[in-house]
């Protein structure tokens, strides 16, 4: 239990399955998942994703790992939880889909480490452990930038007006970003929290 | 008599939604309810801390935020963010039912000389209005109530979902179709129009990162607004809020538009309505786009 999933030879390989219900955030549950379709029917970003959750779901139990890790599925959904609280047999959809966004990074699949999502997750993991508060303007400016210069200048200034009228509006401040008083404390909190999940996919 | 709550402000509270904080700590004030920061409280992890944090990094700053909150006494923690609600709501019920990963965020808590027990209850600010004050009360505290001022209550998703309904999440509303915010739109004297996009979402932090791919959602919100013949459109949710009212120009340069309806929270409403100050106390001179109509029809 708990290392990396498995890597399968072949295109279906059933031992995903096993892994992602062991181990996945809700995946025990999923194994009840009836393929109704109320996950997908009632997801607002549905027509934007290679495949609904159901289909997911399906995906998953037939071992199609790479299939999976690689979809936009888990990047657009918008984690508006319409899934879980319709889903008849309390299948924690959203929470799965996060987790396998968090495998996916792990794993390094290029379709997840390149995703807006991972990128911007990464911006904002940043913030919020070295200062334990996201500054919205370094995680957006770290954001941008990581598609390089150019990209990151042309994204700035597209966002310009948005940001003048923040500061306008005294919504966004200027100078030093806001943080905890014990960002040491922080830092070791989260460095004991990184070594034992760093122990659980061994 | 005032009551004192532990108060988890989240993030946006300095910055993108501090007229939500300012709003709410004036109105909570008059509705007798005292919000007392936690201690050195930290980033929940928002919707997307999990991509590069994992499990126990989650755990580790929600967990943090517990404990303080827990030492500073009450058995409270309230927050008006949603997405802070979800999250330590989540992962407090994690704490509290499951031994091991009680264990584990404890191991984690002791490298700081901290620990948490899972007693905590994680409630909503508008579910403490709901159900500890009461919508009776916010009533009788409207000295200028908001007359004739049409209102969309656009409750998004992570407010009602997947706590509302749940005896935890404080039993305070429905999924689908929550009454809670066009009550509070009515007690201000107000109108709550018939509004179709009530739990719609924004696309949250998609619509911040890559709004090409949530454009449409809002604008689905708008169009609703708009067809409900709502002058203000009003929520609790503070990246419903800055989403639905820094993209309108982008919408409209999309799709051929014109909308600008201003998106106020409910609790500068209620300020406005309670008779404090628009600026000072309501802060609705923070907005992009302006929402004078509030003031003027508060008489
Ligand atoms: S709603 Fe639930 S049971 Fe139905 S397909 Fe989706 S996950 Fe499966
Ligand atoms: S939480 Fe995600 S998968 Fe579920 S309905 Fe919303 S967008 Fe779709």
């Amino acid at each position: 239990m708990n290392a990396m999933s498995p890597t399968p030879s072949k295109k279906y390989d059933l031992d995903f399955a096993r892994w992602v219900y062991d181990n996945v955030d809700g995946g025990d549950r999923m194994a009840l998942c009836m393929q109704c379709g109320t996950c997908s029917g009632s997801c607002p970003i549905g027509t934007q994703m290679d495949h609904g959750p159901r289909k997911l779901f399906m995906m998953i139990r037939a071992g199609m790992k790479e299939a999976v890790l690689t979809s936009n599925t888990i990047w657009n959904c918008v984690s508006c939880y319409n899934c879980v609280v319709r889903c008849p047999r309390q299948v924690p959809v959203t929470y799965i889909l996060h987790d396998l966004a968090t495998v996916a990074v792990r794993e390094g699949y290029a379709q997840a480490t390149e995703s807006d999502n991972a990128r911007f997750g990464k911006a904002f993991w940043w913030s919020a452990a070295k200062y334990g508060r996201t500054d919205e303007r370094l995680v957006t400016a770290k954001y941008y930038f990581s598609f390089g210069f150019g990209e990151g200048y042309k994204k700035g200034m597209a966002n310009l007006p948005i940001a003048l009228g923040m500061i306008k509006t005294k919504r966004m401040h200027l100078g030093m970003p806001h943080k905890c008083k014990n960002t040491g404390e922080l830092s070791k909190l989260l460095k004991k929290a990184a070594e034992m999940e760093a122990k659980k996919h061994g | 008599m005032t009551k004192t709550m532990s108060y988890y402000p989240g993030c946006s509270s300095q910055a993108s939604a501090v007229h939500l904080d300012t709003s709410l700590r004036a109105a909570m004030g008059k509705l007798g309810v005292e919000l007392k920061d936690i201690e050195d409280w930290n980033c929940c992890g928002a919707s997307v801390g999990h991509i590069e944090g994992g499990h126990m990094g989650m755990f580790a700053l929600n967990g943090r935020n517990l404990a303080a909150a827990q030492a500073q006494g009450g058995e409270n923690l309230v927050t008006p963010c949603a997405a802070c609600y979800l999250n330590t709501h989540y992962h407090n019920e994690k704490i509290r039912e499951d031994a091991r990963i009680k264990a584990d965020v404890n191991e984690c808590l002791a490298e700081i000389g901290k620990s948490y027990d899972g007693g905590l209850h994680v409630r909503h600010a508008c579910e403490v209005i709901v159900n500890d004050i009461g919508v009776d009360k916010v009533k009788e505290a409207v000295t200028k109530p908001l007359t004739g001022l049409k209102v969309a209550g656009w409750v998004g998703c992570q407010t009602v979902r997947p706590f509302a309904k749940t005896e935890r999440g404080g039993m305070y509303d429905t999924y689908d179709d929550p009454q809670f915010l066009d009550d509070f739109i009515t007690a201000c004297g107000a109108t709550a129009v018939e509004f179709k996009g009530k739990t719609k979402c924004c696309g949250g932090s998609v619509s911040v990162m890559s709004p090409d791919k949530t454009l449409h959602l809002m604008k689905d919100i708008l169009d609703e607004a708009k067809a409900a013949g709502a002058e203000v459109i009003t929520t609790p949710c503070p990246l419903c809020q800055t989403n639905l009212e820094m993209y309108q120009p982008e919408i409209n340069k999309k799709f051929g538009t014109d909308f600008n309806i201003p998106v106020v929270f409910y609790s500068q409403l209620m300020a406005v309505a309670f008779g404090l100050d628009a600026q000072k106390d309501a802060g609705l001179h923070q907005h992009l786009i302006p929402a004078e109509q509030v003031v003027t029809r508060a008489k």
